[in-house]
C-alpha cells in the first residue's frame, strides 16, 4: 500500500475559460475535486475542454494562454491564478501527448536532469538515477532522445516529470500513439507510482479498456462542464453518456449489454467478463466475421525477395530493420502489417515506394525492380500515406495539395478530377484551408485524398488510426473502406488489431525484421504465441473468446454475441464492423 | 559501381546527416574535448588574431598545418571540410575570373594567397574548436563567460533539434519527389536530374519551417512546466550547471604549448 502520503488536493470551482479570439468559452463552470492518491481518468470528446481543464492544474492555463478565466482552481493549497507555473510544477508533473516535442535535451540523462537542475537541486544526479531505476529505464542515460523508440520516449518524458518528485502526475493520452504493449507498460508504471508511492495520477484517456483496468474513478467532461465523477465500474456502465462523447465502452461491456437482459451492472474488465460468460454456453457455428481464406490470384503486385535493410545510429551501432524477408502481395488483397513500434513496418513501406532501396535482396513492384527506376516513376502505381499527415502537406491549401501531382504531370481536366476526389472524401468545406492547421482526423482524410488523386493501384497507409479519438477513428475507418473501392490493393501498417480484425483479408505479423505469422485474421489471431512474440495484444473480444475456448475465437463484438447461446438484440447488428471497432 | 554512384552515395542526405550528427555529438574522447571550454574559447579568440600578425606565406602555411592537426584530432566532419575546400577554391577561382579583365590573373591570385590563407586558418580553427565541443560544454563555456542562459540554452536546444530538422526536411523532400515528375532525360552528368532535386530541396524549406514552428508550442509549454524560467533567476541552478568545470594543468599546458608553437613558427620559418 502507500508508503508515502501527501496532502495535495485538486479543487476546481466554477472554472470558466475562454481562449483569446475564441467565440465560445471552452470551460463554462467546471467543478471537480480530486483527493490525494486517486487514479483518475478524464474522458470527453474532442473539444469538450478536458485538456484545458488539466492544463489548469499546473497553471499553463491561465499563465501561458492568456484567456479570460473565472472561478477558482486550488492545487496543493496554491491558488493557481496567483502562483507561477514554476511553483505549481513542483507539485504537478505534466506529461504531454506529443512525446517527441516535449523532450528538450539531447540525451536521456540531461532530459531527466533538466527539471532538478532548473530548481537548483544539488542531488540532481541521484534524482536522475533514482527516477530511471524506478521506471526501469537504467542503462538509457547516454542514449540520444531521437534514437529511442516511441515507448521509450514516452517513459523518458514521464521520468522527466517524476524527477521533481511531484505529488500529482497528469498524463495526456498515454495510449494514443503507443502500441498496446507499450501503452500497458506506461500504465503499469503509473499504477506503481500510484500504489507504492501514493502519487495522485490523472490521465486523459479514451481507451476504456485501460480505464477499467487501472483507474479508480472516471470524470466525464462534456461541453465545458464536469458532468459526473464516478467510481470506474459505475462510470463505464453509463453507456449513453459515454457514447454521447464518442467514447466506446470496453468490448466486454458491449457484449454483455447485448446478452444480458436484467438490470445487473455490466462487467467492465476481462476478468469480470470471464466470470459472467462462463455460464453462457457457446455454439461453434459458422463464423460471421472476416473471411478465413486468403484470396491470392494472379501475379503478385509487390514482391519482397530475401530483403535485408539496416540503418546506422550514433551510439547504438547498426540497426537491422529487416532481415532476409520475403513477402508477396496479390491484387485485391487488404493486408494489415502488424507489429509493435519499431518492428520494421514503415521501412517495408518505404521500400515499396523506392525512396529506400534494400541493402540486399530485391523489391519488385508491378514487375519492376525498384532499384532500376526513380521513386517518381513508381509513384504512378504506388501511393504512400505517411503516419504523420503533416509531412504530406507541401502546399498552402488542401485543394492545391490534392492537385499537386496532377498539375505537375500535366494531366487533362485537373480541376474536374480534384473536385471529384474532394467530393468523394467530403472535403468541400476544408479544401481552401491549410492542411497543417486541421484537426488530426481531418488531416488524415485530407492526406488520403492526396493519395487517391494520383489514381494508384496500390495504396500504403502507415498507422492511419494513430492518435485519433474514437469518432475520428471511425471516420478514417469509413474512409479506408471507401478508398478500397477505388484501389486494387490496400496495405495498412498498424498495431491497432481491432482495425485488423474488422477490416483485413490478410494479416502479416512482423517481429525483429522478419515475418512470424501470415494468414487470414482468424488464423493469425488464434496464433497467440506469435502475437506475444511480436509484442501485440489481441483485441479484448479475441482474448475473451480464447479464454472461453471458442474456436476459432470471434473477432468482433457482433460475431461474439452471435456465438453465445442467447439471441442478440437485433437493433445494433446493422452497424458495419469498422464502425464498431 | 561507377564513380558517379560512389559520389552520389557519399553525398546522399543520409550520409551527410550522419556525418554532421557525428560532428555535433560524437566528440567525446577527441583531444580538444577533454579541455575546459573556457580555455578553448579563449584559445579560439587568440587564434582569430594570430594569423593577422604574419605576412610570410611559409609561417602561415605552418600555422595552417598546426590547426589542421588539431582539426584532425577533433575528428572534423568530412562534409564540412569538403565544403570549406570548395569555398576556398571557388573564391580563388573567382578572383582569377575577375582579374582576367583587369590585368594579370596569376599575379592577382599570388597577391591574395596570404589573405586567403589567413581566412582558411581561422575557418579550420573554428571547425576544430566547435566540432570538439559538444552542445553541453559549449553552452557551459559561454554561460560561465556571462552569456545569458536564454541564449546558451538555445544552443543546446538547437543541437537537439538538428536531427529532427534533418528528418523533417528529408521527409518533405521525399513527399515532393513522390508527387512530382522527374525530368524525362537526365542530361549530361545527370544535370537535369540534380537541378530538379535542387529545386525540390529549396521548395521543401517553407513547409519545414512551418511544421517546426507549429510544434515548438508544446516544447515551450514543456520547458515552462519543468521550471525553465525559474532557472533564469536561480543562482543555485546556475552554480550546478557550471560546477563540473575546472582549469587543470593540461588546459594551461595546451594554451602555453600553442603559443610556443606560434612563437617557434615565427622565429624559425
Amino acid at each position: 500500500m502507500m508508503t508515502t502520503t501527501h496532502n495535495s488536493h485538486i479543487d476546481v470551482e466554477q472554472l470558466q475559460f475562454q481562449y483569446p479570439g475564441a467565440e465560445e468559452a471552452v470551460l463554462s463552470g467546471a467543478d471537480l475535486t480530486i483527493e490525494p492518491g486517486e487514479f483518475v481518468a478524464i474522458i470527453g470528446g474532442n473539444g469538450s475542454g478536458k485538456t484545458t481543464l488539466c492544463k489548469s492544474f499546473n497553471g499553463i492555463i491561465p499563465h501561458f494562454y492568456e484567456g479570460d478565466m473565472r472561478g477558482q482552481v486550488t492545487v496543493a493549497g496554491h491558488d493557481v491564478s496567483e502562483s507561477s507555473v514554476a511553483d505549481l510544477s513542483q507539485h504537478v508533473g505534466y506529461v504531454f501527448q506529443e512525446f517527441d516535442n516535449q523532450l528538450v535535451s539531447p540525451t536521456v540523462f540531461e532530459e531527466v536532469a533538466f527539471a532538478p537542475m532548473n530548481y537548483g537541486h544539488e542531488d540532481y544526479r541521484e534524482r536522475v538515477h533514482r527516477t530511471l531505476d524506478l521506471l526501469d529505464l537504467s542503462g538509457l542515460e547516454d542514449r540520444f532522445v531521437w534514437e529511442l523508440s516511441g515507448g521509450q520516449k514516452h517513459l523518458v518524458a514521464l521520468a522527466a516529470a517524476v524527477s521533481l518528485d511531484p505529488d500529482i502526475l497528469v498524463v495526456d493520452e498515454p495510449a494514443a500513439q503507443l502500441d498496446p504493449v507499450n501503452a500497458r507498460e506506461t500504465y503499469d508504471r503509473l499504477a506503481m507510482l500510484n500504489e507504492t508511492h501514493g502519487k495522485t495520477v490523472v490521465t486523459i484517456e479514451h481507451q476504456t479498456e485501460f480505464i477499467a483496468e487501472y483507474c479508480d474513478s472516471v470524470v466525464l467532461v462534456e461541453d465545458g462542464i464536469v458532468s459526473w465523477k464516478l467510481p470506474v465500474e459505475t462510470a463505464l456502465n453509463q453507456l449513453e453518456d459515454l457514447r454521447g462523447q464518442d467514447v466506446h465502452p470496453p468490448q466486454v461491456t458491449r457484449i454483455a449489454e447485448r446478452v444480458l437482459d436484467d438490470a445487473r451492472p455490466l462487467p467492465v474488465t476481462l476478468a469480470d467478463g470471464l466470470d459472467l460468460f462462463t455460464d453462457y454456453g457457446s455454439t461453434t457455428g459458422a463464423r460471421t466475421d472476416g473471411s478465413s481464406k486468403v484470396n491470392q490470384t494472379g501475379k503478385p503486385v509487390v514482391s519482397f525477395d530475401d530483403v535485408s535493410h539496416s540503418y546506422e545510429t550514433l551510439r547504438s551501432g547498426t540497426k537491422d530493420v529487416l532481415d532476409t524477408l520475403s513477402l508477396d502481395v496479390y491484387p485485391d488483397e487488404r493486408v494489415v502489417l502488424a507489429g509493435s513500434n519499431g518492428a520494421g513496418k514503415s521501412t517495408l513501406m518505404q521500400l515499396v515506394t523506392g525512396l529506400e532501396t534494400p541493402d540486399e535482396g530485391t523489391v519488385t513492384v508491378g514487375g519492376t525492380d525498384t532499384e532500376d527506376v526513380l521513386p517518381e516513376q513508381l509513384a504512378e502505381e504506388v501511393v504512400y500515406v505517411k503516419q504523420n499527415p503533416e509531412e504530406m502537406f507541401i502546399d498552402d491549401s488542401v485543394r492545391a495539395d490534392v492537385g499537386h501531382y496532377l498539375d505537375d504531370r500535366d494531366y487533362p481536366n485537373v480541376e474536374q478530377r480534384v473536385d471529384e476526389v474532394i467530393e468523394f472524401l467530403d472535403l468541400e468545406n476544408l479544401q481552401s484551408r491549410d492542411g497543417r492547421l486541421l484537426s488530426v482526423g481531418q488531416q488524415r482524410r485530407a492526406s488520403l485524398a492526396i493519395g487517391l488523386a494520383t489514381n494508384p493501384s496500390i495504396i500504403l497507409l502507415d498507422e492511419p488510426t494513430g492518435s485519433l479519438d474514437l469518432a475520428s477513428r471511425e471516420e478514417v475507418g469509413r474512409t479506408i473502406n471507401r478508398a478500397g473501392e477505388r484501389v486494387e490493393t490496400v496495405v495498412i501498417a498498424t498495431h491497432d488489431l481491432e482495425l485488423a480484425a474488422s477490416w483485413a483479408t490478410r494479416v502479416v505479423v512482423l517481429d525483429d525484421g522478419d515475418i512470424i505469422a501470415d494468414g487470414p485474421p482468424s488464423d493469425v489471431f488464434a496464433d497467440l504465441p506469435a502475437l506475444k512474440q511480436a509484442n501485440l495484444h489481441p483485441p479484448q473480444v479475441v482474448r475473451l473468446g480464447t479464454e472461453l475456448d471458442l474456436t476459432p475465437a470471434p473477432l468482433t463484438v457482433e460475431a461474439f454475441t452471435d456465438r453465445l447461446n442467447t439471441p442478440s438484440p437485433s437493433t445494433e447488428t446493422a452497424k458495419s464492423p469498422v464502425e464498431e471497432q | 559501381m561507377t564513380t558517379l554512384d560512389t559520389l552520389r552515395d557519399a553525398t546522399s542526405v543520409e550520409a551527410i546527416k550522419s556525418d554532421l550528427l557525428r560532428t555535433a555529438y560524437e566528440n567525446e574522447g577527441s583531444f580538444l574535448h577533454r579541455l575546459d571550454p573556457r580555455v578553448l574559447l579563449l584559445w579560439y579568440v587568440v587564434f582569430l588574431f594570430v594569423p593577422w600578425l604574419f605576412y610570410d606565406t611559409t609561417v602561415l602555411l605552418g600555422l595552417l598545418a598546426f590547426v589542421s592537426v588539431l582539426a584532425v584530432l577533433s575528428r572534423v566532419s568530412l562534409f564540412l571540410v569538403g565544403l570549406m575546400a570548395f569555398t576556398v577554391a571557388t573564391t580563388l577561382g573567382s578572383y582569377a575570373v575577375v582579374t582576367v579583365f583587369t590585368g594579370d590573373p596569376v599575379a592577382a591570385i599570388r597577391a591574395l594567397i596570404p589573405y586567403t590563407l589567413k581566412l582558411t586558418i581561422i575557418s579550420v580553427s573554428s571547425l576544430a574548436v566547435f566540432s570538439s565541443m559538444g552542445p553541453k560544454t559549449l553552452s557551459q563555456g559561454l554561460r560561465s563567460l556571462g552569456i545569458p542562459r536564454q541564449f546558451t540554452f538555445l544552443i543546446t536546444y538547437g543541437y537537439r533539434m538538428l536531427p529532427v530538422l534533418f528528418q523533417e526536411y528529408h521527409d518533405l523532400v521525399n513527399s515532393f519527389r513522390l508527387r512530382s515528375t522527374a525530368p524525362d532525360s537526365p542530361g549530361r552528368f545527370r544535370w537535369r536530374h540534380y537541378a530538379y532535386l535542387l529545386k525540390l530541396s529549396v521548395r521543401a524549406f517553407y513547409p519545414m519551417i512551418f511544421n517546426v514552428a507549429k510544434r515548438s508550442r508544446v516544447t515551450v509549454e514543456a520547458m515552462e512546466a519543468r521550471g525553465f524560467s525559474h532557472s533564469l533567476a536561480n543562482e543555485a541552478s546556475t552554480e550546478l550547471r557550471l560546477a563540473d568545470m575546472q582549469i587543470r594543468p593540461k588546459d594551461v599546458g595546451f594554451f602555453a604549448g600553442s603559443l610556443f608553437v606560434v612563437a617557434a613558427l615565427a622565429l624559425f620559418l
